[in-house]
């Protein structure tokens, strides 16, 4: 079984570190997508690394938090915060839902499950294109917004945000891990059955979680459409909750840190590898491949043989 | 020797001299105006996207300047993705200081971008298909190339009715999604003036490749003519299914949209005989402006160009003749300088309507040649009517703010 680490550790200073220098390297632009996309992927993280279920179905929870954002900014005038806090609060309640079904099911039953919400969600949003826009997306956002008296508009300032709000889901995912909540989830992952024989009501800690990640993936899907002004329809294509997968693979399953450098790699990479083949998702899936055959632990986990070898080196001097 | 004032001059100069060289670059620099092209060169529309940013490029190339500066294109892959193109615009704008944006590879992304565009304070043009471009979602910053729905309904579905009075029964099978229930809806109207029966229509999903259910429902209602509202790859598969089902036999068939020449080449001679089609573009139109995308089309492939050349060129000239008439590359004198203009492109003479930023331009009813007709293996179609077809500006639903 796998320890739990303390909280705060070493993580959570990296990852400060690495949301600072992170505007430095790259575009603020680029800076606040790989933000965002981290945050969907701390979604998938969690399930997948605190309680050991696979979803493929991130993505409509992340659209349809987009989408609660982007009519409540719109239609209903709601101030950032709020319309943030909704498209939280919209992935959790549908999350939650869903979850007291899909959690029943195990294994490949679990996976379809996911899989066939995710295509019914990207249905809907077509099927009620009157409310949603179809596949044109929702436009007309409000493109400035005050928090606190500082106006976020520019790409720096919006960057700042969007870090700001990973950061904060990050602390919360490491805090909910090292929690009595959390121990429970870890048993779960690693004996159901026991757990249920102990008296543990596995459905409902599965659906917490389930509806937890939800949440955090409508919080993405909210912050999303305050950077681009605008609701994508791929926001809530099963592309997305793909992308949210594979970045939380690259990174590292059960690594939150994991979830900004698969975030960074993923994002980066395809955009320097979409100059060079139009069909880059398949030096991506090769780059998976090798991932996941020779770095079972993700960036994340290199990160930590890395740490290790240079321990082992310094105990031998 | 060395006096003092050489020394003095010398060492006054000196600073001048070390800045010259950043002096004369940006100099330089100040002469060259970044233009900003979104297209998807990577993803699903790569196949559209790439023909596309050809043509942009190209007319770049064969014009080299507008209004005194020498023109930079920066492309900007959107991997077919609305959010990717936004995003890569917003980088554009605020980060290299880009104002001028041309290109599109469908129309949910120019939606997208032209309203990022117009909140930056741009100029976008584009080529979008969707009727919202210059309707409802118009603004000061966009303007579009092709025609809307509306004018490609009109102008091959109304010469039809009035070439075969008789074709009183229509059966349509269309795309569900915006585009194709734009056209249907358009179809619609022209059937209730006309008088036509509309027997019918089958929807298809955009992940269909086979068809074969819907062309038996349409055969069923025995109709004289099967308009397709669709574009892009699923036409080609509908018109080659229903020939192949023998429709051709005792039914007209009409594609209300074609990309023209890329698509009568992928269904062949034998197929295109005999089946109407609506094209944006055509190569074998004679006019000045058609003359030029040949000549650098020419040099660059060595043969005709085809719509997506073609198309990426017209949104490229547009930007450039705007750049030309303001001799300025200031965003609000060059859309002042746009509202109205008349210029050589590559269907004819073409102007762009005020009040919605349309391009005002023919779009062709073209029918398939018999392979012993063709003159050449490019020589696909023959043009059967070119019309004018807009909507009134009243009509279009563009509000059109009085400035940017």
């Amino acid at each position: 079984m796998r320890t739990v680490e303390r909280f705060p550790n070493l993580a959570t200073a990296i990852v400060l570190a690495a949301l600072v220098v992170l505007p430095l390297t790259v575009p603020a632009t680029l800076a606040s997508q790989i933000a965002i996309f981290a945050t969907g992927a701390l979604s998938v993280a969690l399930l997948l690394g605190a309680v050991g279920l696979l979803s493929f179905g991130q993505g409509l929870y992340l659209g349809v938090g987009a989408y609660v954002c982007g009519i409540l900014l719109r239609d209903a005038g709601l101030g950032l915060i709020p319309a943030l806090l909704m498209a939280a609060l919209s992935g959790t309640v549908l999350a939650g839902l869903l979850g007291s079904v899909i959690v029943r099911r195990h294994g490949v039953y679990f996976v379809m499950l996911t899989l066939a919400f995710a295509q019914m969600g990207y249905f809907a949003v077509l099927a009620f294109k009157n409310v949603t826009g179809g596949e044109n997306g929702l436009s007309g956002l409000p493109r400035q917004f005050d928090l606190l008296g500082f106006s976020i508009a520019d790409p720096l300032s919006m960057y700042g945000f969007m870090a700001g709000a990973f950061f904060l889901v990050f602390l919360l995912i490491q805090r909910v891990i090292a929690s009595p909540f959390g121990s429970v989830l870890a048993a779960i992952r690693e004996n159901e059955p026991r757990c249920e024989a102990l008296g543990y009501p596995v459905a409902r800690y599965k659906t917490a979680a389930v509806a937890l990640a939800g949440g955090i993936a409508g919080l993405a899907g909210g912050l999303h459409v305050i950077f681009l002004g605008f609701v994508p329809p791929s926001d809530i294509e099963l592309e997305m909750s793909q992308r949210l997968l594979v970045i939380a693979l690259i990174g590292g399953i059960g690594s939150p840190g994991g979830a900004l450098m698969g975030s960074a790699f993923y994002t980066i990479v395809s955009e320097a590898l979409s100059e060079i083949w139009p069909r880059w998702m398949a030096l991506i899936a090769l780059l998976l491949i090798g991932l996941v055959l020779f770095l079972p632990g993700g960036l994340w986990g290199a990160r930590r043989r890395i740490s290790a070898l240079f321990a082992r080196n310094t105990a031998h001097d | 020797m060395m006096d003092r004032r050489r020394v003095l001059t010398g060492m006054a100069a000196a600073p001048l001299a070390l800045a010259a060289p950043g002096i004369i670059r940006r100099a330089n620099a100040e002469s060259v105006l970044d233009v900003a092209a979104v297209y998807s060169l990577s993803g699903t529309f790569a196949n559209v996207g790439s023909g596309l940013n050809d043509g942009s490029k190209w007319a770049f190339e064969q014009y080299g300047s507008a209004a005194g500066h020498k023109l930079n294109y920066v492309l900007l892959d959107d991997r077919g993705d609305a959010g990717e193109a936004v995003r890569k615009v917003q980088e554009a704008m605020t980060q290299r200081g880009i104002k001028h944006v041309i290109g599109c590879t469908n129309s949910a992304i120019a939606l997208a971008v032209q309203k990022e565009v117009y909140a930056r304070k741009g100029i976008y043009v584009n080529q979008a298909g969707a009727d919202e471009v210059t309707g409802k979602d118009c603004n000061k910053s966009g303007f579009r190339w092709p025609v809307a729905c509306y004018s490609a309904v009109n102008a091959t579905v109304r010469p039809l009715i009035d070439k075969f009075p008789k074709a009183k029964r229509w059966y349509t099978i269309t795309g569900q999604y915006v585009f194709g229930d734009s056209l249907l809806s358009n179809c619609k109207d022209v059937f209730k003036e006309k008088g036509i029966e509309h027997v019918g229509n089958s929807y298809h999903s955009l992940s269909d490749r086979e068809y074969s259910g819907y062309i038996a429902t349409a055969l069923s209602q025995n109709p004289d003519v099967l308009a397709i509202c669709n574009f892009g790859n699923q036409t080609v598969d509908v018109v080659r299914q229903a020939i192949s089902y023998g429709m051709k036999r005792n039914t007209k068939i009409l594609a209300v949209w074609s990309t023209g020449l890329d698509q009568f080449q992928a269904l062949g001679p034998e197929n295109c005989e005999d089946v109407y089609f609506g094209a944006n573009f055509w190569h074998g139109v004679d006019s000045p402006g058609g003359r030029r995308v040949a000549e650098i089309v020419k040099q660059k492939t060595g043969d005709v160009p085809n719509y997506l050349q073609a198309c990426g060129y017209a949104v490229s000239q547009i930007l450039i003749e705007g750049l030309n008439k303001a001799n300025s590359t200031d965003v609000p004198t060059i859309v002042k300088a746009l509202e109205g203009i008349s210029y050589e492109g590559p269907t004819g003479t073409e102007s762009i309507r005020p009040e919605d930023h349309q391009v005002v331009k023919d779009y062709y009813l073209m029918l398939g040649k018999a392979k012993s007709a063709m003159k050449d293996k490019n020589d696909l179609c023959s043009v059967v009517a070119a019309t004018k077809a807009l909507p009134p500006p009243e009509k279009t639903g563009c509000q059109m703010a009085a400035s940017l």
